[in-house]
């Protein structure tokens, strides 16, 4: 069963494998695709990326402790019918020691150009899920919950006396994921 | 778009016009620079003042899983008695054009700059490449560049860069009007490399004041 979580509700995680699903409909209209991207950075003390491999998306699907898989791009929205069409799968057990959160976001591509909100996507959502289980632990529907943004911060899994915690945020912009990224790398970003 | 980039750590965020990230199956490496009018104005023009010609070279090791270049090819002897040595081995450059396997090659030895856009290209087919290839690195080098006096200093509208198999500019350096650049006669400008089966592409940018790639190559050598 499906939880909406309000913004800032805590969730204890004692799992060690878990995945980040967005899923969306095809654009049947006229126009662009929908261009939904999900992506992931693992921060340190220092509220940073300690690499350009920690920044986990369409142009880098692993990161280098192997503890994040971004299964791939889609372009579209096409991958799936029903359900996710991008996953970002997550083995905390993996995790290097400096990364002390994994904060997850989920970006419209390009949509400054193509004039797109979330508001136009058809049942787009961002979810987090047990794999154990396969039971959802939280999700946020993007399209009722951040209509006129393109950025969403879903949430991040953060560590607490050893025990890794799930904070939901759900905070939207009218950002890209170039935003996001320059908050938690200091090196050229090429847009 | 041209992407001009700076030394040091990048992030694209870039995908082609289809969503996706860059189409690596084929690579090509251009190469490009101006015919430099000497200085010396009106009357230097007059009393005989020509173009000073820059020979730049593109030029690419295959790195193999050590980061070393495996093959360093043959010494042959040319019809006018001259020696030529990395003859048909891993390095790609003006005495040994094509590599063996025919997945790289170097489109012709340009030594004027003479022509607008890419003077010089390097075409590698990535998804042909033998498995015993996990790097590629691209380098840019001026010909006799000390002898002459001749660095990227002083050389007009130069630039390297790199394109995918859709025809899309993946990254593009600037080789002149900057003053990093005076007195390196070469640049290491970028890499290709094996990740999770397929290709990624990094930018490098980092300038050397070696004029001959034989001596950035003994780095890659066993």
């Amino acid at each position: 069963m499906a939880i909406n979580l309000s913004k800032g509700q805590k969730i204890d995680i004692g799992l060690s494998k878990i995945s980040v699903g967005l899923g969306w409909n095809p654009n049947e209209g006229t126009g662009n695709d929908f261009d939904l991207d999900a992506s992931a950075f693992m921060i340190d003390n220092n509220r940073l990326i300690p690499g350009e491999g920690y920044f986990v998306f369409y142009g880098n699907t692993t990161s280098p402790d192997e503890a994040l898989h971004h299964t791939g791009d889609d372009p579209t929205g096409g991958n799936s019918a029903d359900g996710d069409d991008e996953t970002i799968r997550v083995d905390l057990s993996k995790v290097n020691a400096d990364i002390k959160e994994i904060l997850f976001v989920v970006t419209i591509h390009d949509a400054a150009t193509r004039r797109q909100n979330f508001g136009q996507v058809r049942n787009s959502y961002i979810r987090i899920v047990d794999d154990a289980s396969g039971e959802e632990i939280a999700k946020y529907e993007l399209g009722e919950d951040f209509s006129v943004e393109t950025g969403v911060e879903f949430g991040r899994l953060y560590q607490r006396d050893g025990k890794w915690r799930f904070e939901a945020s759900g905070i939207g912009y009218k950002e890209d994921l170039a935003y996001f990224l320059s908050k938690y790398y200091k090196g050229q970003i090429i847009k | 778009m041209a992407i001009n980039l700076v030394k040091g750590q990048t992030i694209d965020l870039r995908k082609n016009d289809k969503g996706e990230s860059f189409d690596l199956s084929t690579v090509t490496i251009g190469l490009g620079w101006d015919v430099r009018k000497k200085s010396g104005g009106f009357f230097g023009k007059l009393l005989g003042g020509k173009e000073e010609e820059f020979d730049l070279d593109a030029i690419a090791f295959l790195l193999d899983k050590n980061g070393k270049v495996a093959d360093l090819g043959k010494t042959v002897q040319t019809n006018d008695g001259r020696n030529l040595s990395l003859y048909q081995g891993d390095v790609i450059f003006f005495n040994s054009q094509r590599h063996p396997s025919g997945n790289i090659w170097l489109t012709g030895d340009n030594r004027t700059g003479a022509g607008d856009g890419d003077d010089e290209q390097i075409i590698v087919k990535l998804d042909s490449l033998d498995a015993k290839y996990e790097k590629i690195l691209f380098i840019v080098s001026v010909y006799q560049g000390r002898q002459r006096n001749q660095h990227f200093g002083g050389i007009e509208n130069a630039f390297i860069r790199a394109v995918d198999n859709s025809g899309k500019e993946i990254a593009k350096f600037n080789l002149s009007g900057d003053a990093s650049y005076n007195n390196m006669c070469s640049l290491v400008f970028a890499e290709v490399y094996r990740n999770n089966g397929t290709w990624k592409f990094r930018a490098l940018g980092d300038p050397q004041p070696a004029d001959s790639f034989v001596e950035i190559l003994r780095n890659y050598v066993y």
